[in-house]
């Protein structure tokens, strides 16, 4: 059976390795950009993109948040789960269907709603 | 001329100036100045009295007895005859004098005859103008040694009494300026942002003063341009805000360059405050006072003050001016830090939380081989602990943390916030034990998950703390305990888990752990002082 495919949006390689295994080990297929450029470019070659899991501080001018805008205009049935060191920003929303884990994050709370997205 | 004599162009000027600062000049009648000229008639035996105040271009009554007129120009007037002398001025028969023999005042129908006028002599020696008494029928004796002597007298009272109003109305003045600061150091503290602040003061200005307009503008660093976000201006007056050159909206940039405030009080008559007067008159300023902010002993910004008539400026509302300028400069300088300081807190907080998903990271992949994953999910529900304490103590610039929130946050990583119930008053606790209290929460929370009364469905856990004072010294005390769940027996071995625990709140003991067999229970205490330090 095809393993679901999750896509893992990280600019620093260390956490980008972390995340990756972490989502692999758990029966998944992982793609891995370090930036959003990156993740677009790679969203359009691989059509069978289930979850994209990004970090918000990321190098080259789009961030994690403008990258899930992008996806959900784009790819609306791809689920997305950010990730990031700060707060999630006062006075915004989080949009809708998307979840927010504050850095560090715990493994088994993350794996089960990628389980739960990609199901 | 002959009809010069005595006035010089120095007398004149010193005479405006000193006029301009009494604040007398078309105000209405007043009864204590009424009551003079009516006194220096009656005394003299004459049908005319006037107090008479020299101005540039005209005479202007600040009160007549007998005269129906309020002023006159400056050509027509006997008062100013040898003004400069501040003596007394005497002519007995108007139509012979050739000084005064052609004055419409004395060959119309004022018929003037007689003349008698005492100086109003300011305790500056500005001579401002005279008090004097006229007669229609000429007076060859003149007046008499005792009327003389009166009409001194009585215009000593009334400079005296131009110089008291003056002083009286400065100080209503000053109150009312005072207010004013109060009111704006209000504003300052009341606004969310610099320009908020800005605007709330320019009003306020602006109001007090009277003005047409007033505002805050940053100037460049080669102080060649401002850049005005804002300004608060009269009903119908033009904003301009914007970004304008300095050097044609005020010709003068030393002052400036230097800290030095611009006052113009007209426009018209200073030729330093407009190379192009077209301009000014575009922007409706006939007079000004440009206020400058200094940073570092430079200057970065403007506060200005228009005015579309032209009016005497006071060393007293500049020296306000000065001040409410001082205030917004400190309010404006005292947000940025904040908001400085702020981002820098947030971007440690960041990092240092970046910094902990490393370390989760490297820890997850040296012990990817490990066969127990259980230890490698005790150790990353550790670093949430110490994550949460960050967030908590973040909330309040890291000085402090509510002890309740950070409880709150760690139960909430672990995931028990519906049996674990919290009470106690708010307890503020300093960056080191803050993280201690969210380690050992932490570890007392695993234990009952793992041992104790959350092991099953139905135990909870009562988390409860108080302030004691005992001999003046404030002590924390803080209860955990367990019920309803297995029956307790004391552990075999300590783990790192417990010795975490006994270290205590402020790294010294103060722990009792009690293995109760309905349920375990732990008492944490410490004194206030070795908490509430960072």
């Amino acid at each position: 059976m095809m393993r679901p495919v999750v896509l893992v949006v990280e600019d620093e390689p260390l956490v980008r390795l972390f995340a990756s295994d972490m989502i692999e080990e758990a029966g998944f297929e992982v793609l891995q950009a370090a930036d959003a450029t990156d993740a677009i470019v790679t969203l359009e070659d691989r059509l069978d993109v289930r979850v994209v899991f990004t970090d918000v501080d990321m190098p080259g001018g789009i961030d994690g948040i403008m990258l899930a805008i992008c996806i959900r205009e784009r790819w609306p049935a791809i689920q997305i789960i950010i990730t990031s060191g700060r707060p999630w920003p006062e006075g915004t929303d989080l949009p809708e269907d998307m979840v927010f884990f504050s850095k560090p994050y715990r493994q088994d709370r993350v794996l089960e709603t990628v389980r739960r997205m990609a199901a | 001329m002959a009809v010069n004599a005595g006035i010089t162009d120095v007398g004149a000027r010193h005479r405006a100036k000193a006029l301009a600062d009494l604040m007398v000049l078309d105000t209405p009648d007043e009864q204590a100045f009424d009551d003079l000229v009516f006194i220096a008639a009656k005394a003299c035996d004459v049908p005319i009295a006037l107090i008479t105040l020299l101005d540039v271009d005209r005479q202007w009554f600040k009160a007549k007895y007998g005269l129906d007129v309020q002023e006159t120009d400056i050509e027509h007037s006997v008062c100013r005859i040898e003004i400069d002398r501040g003596d007394m001025l005497e002519i007995t028969d108007l139509t012979a004098d050739r000084r005064t023999n052609c004055n419409p005042l004395v060959t119309g129908a004022q018929h003037f005859r007689a003349y008698a006028g005492a100086p109003l002599v300011l305790r500056s020696g500005a001579v401002v103008g005279r008090l004097c008494v006229i007669d229609t029928e000429p007076r060859p004796e003149g007046l008499s040694e005792l009327e003389r002597a009166m009409l001194r007298a009585l215009a000593r009272l009334a400079s005296e009494n131009l110089e008291l109003r003056r002083t009286a109305r400065v100080s209503n003045r000053l109150t009312e300026l005072q207010a004013a600061l109060v009111e704006i150091g209000e504003a300052i503290r009341g606004s969310g942002d610099a320009g908020q602040m800005a605007s709330a003061t320019a009003a306020i200005v602006g109001r007090v003063l009277t003005a047409d307009r007033a505002g805050l503008g940053s100037v460049d660093d080669a102080i060649e341009t401002i850049d005005i976000k804002t300004d608060w201006t009269a009903p119908g007056i033009l904003s301009i805000a914007g970004r304008h050159r300095l050097d044609e909206y005020v010709s003068l940039r030393e002052p400036l360059v230097y800290g030095d405030p611009l006052v113009v009080a007209d426009a018209l008559t200073d030729e330093r405050a407009f190379s192009n007067l077209s301009i000014a008159m575009r922007i409706g300023v006939r007079a000004l006072v440009d206020m400058p902010v200094r940073e570092h002993g430079r200057t970065i910004a403007l506060f200005f003050v228009h005015s579309a008539q032209p009016r005497p400026w006071l060393a007293e509302e500049v020296a306000f001016l000065r001040s409410a300028t001082d205030r917004l400069e400190a309010g404006v300088a005292r947000h940025r830090s904040d908001e400085q300081q702020r981002i820098v807190n947030g971007e440690i907080a960041h990092r240092l939380k970046n910094m902990l998903t490393m370390v989760q990271a490297i820890a997850s992949q040296t012990l990817r081989s490990a066969s127990d994953r259980e230890s490698v999910y005790a150790f990353e529900r550790r670093l949430m602990a110490l994550s949460a304490a960050h967030d908590a103590l973040l909330q309040n610039s890291w000085a402090q943390a509510d002890l309740k929130s950070i409880a709150t946050t760690v139960v909430e990583a672990i995931g028990f916030t519906d049996r674990v119930k919290m009470d106690g008053p708010p307890v503020a606790l300093g960056a080191r034990a803050a993280l201690s209290f969210s380690l050992i929460v932490h570890e007392l929370l695993t234990n009952a998950c793992k041992y104790g009364s959350l092991t099953g469905d139905v135990g909870d856990v009562a988390l409860t703390w108080e302030i004691r004072t005992d001999d003046g010294d404030d002590r924390l005390m803080i209860k955990w305990r367990e019920r309803g769940g297995p029956p307790v027996t004391p552990p075999t071995r300590r783990g790192f888990g417990s010795k975490l625990i006994s270290i205590g709140l402020a790294g010294t003991g103060g722990v009792d752990l009690r293995y109760d067999p309905g349920g375990f229970a732990a008492d944490l205490q410490a004194p206030m002082r070795h908490l509430a330090k960072g």
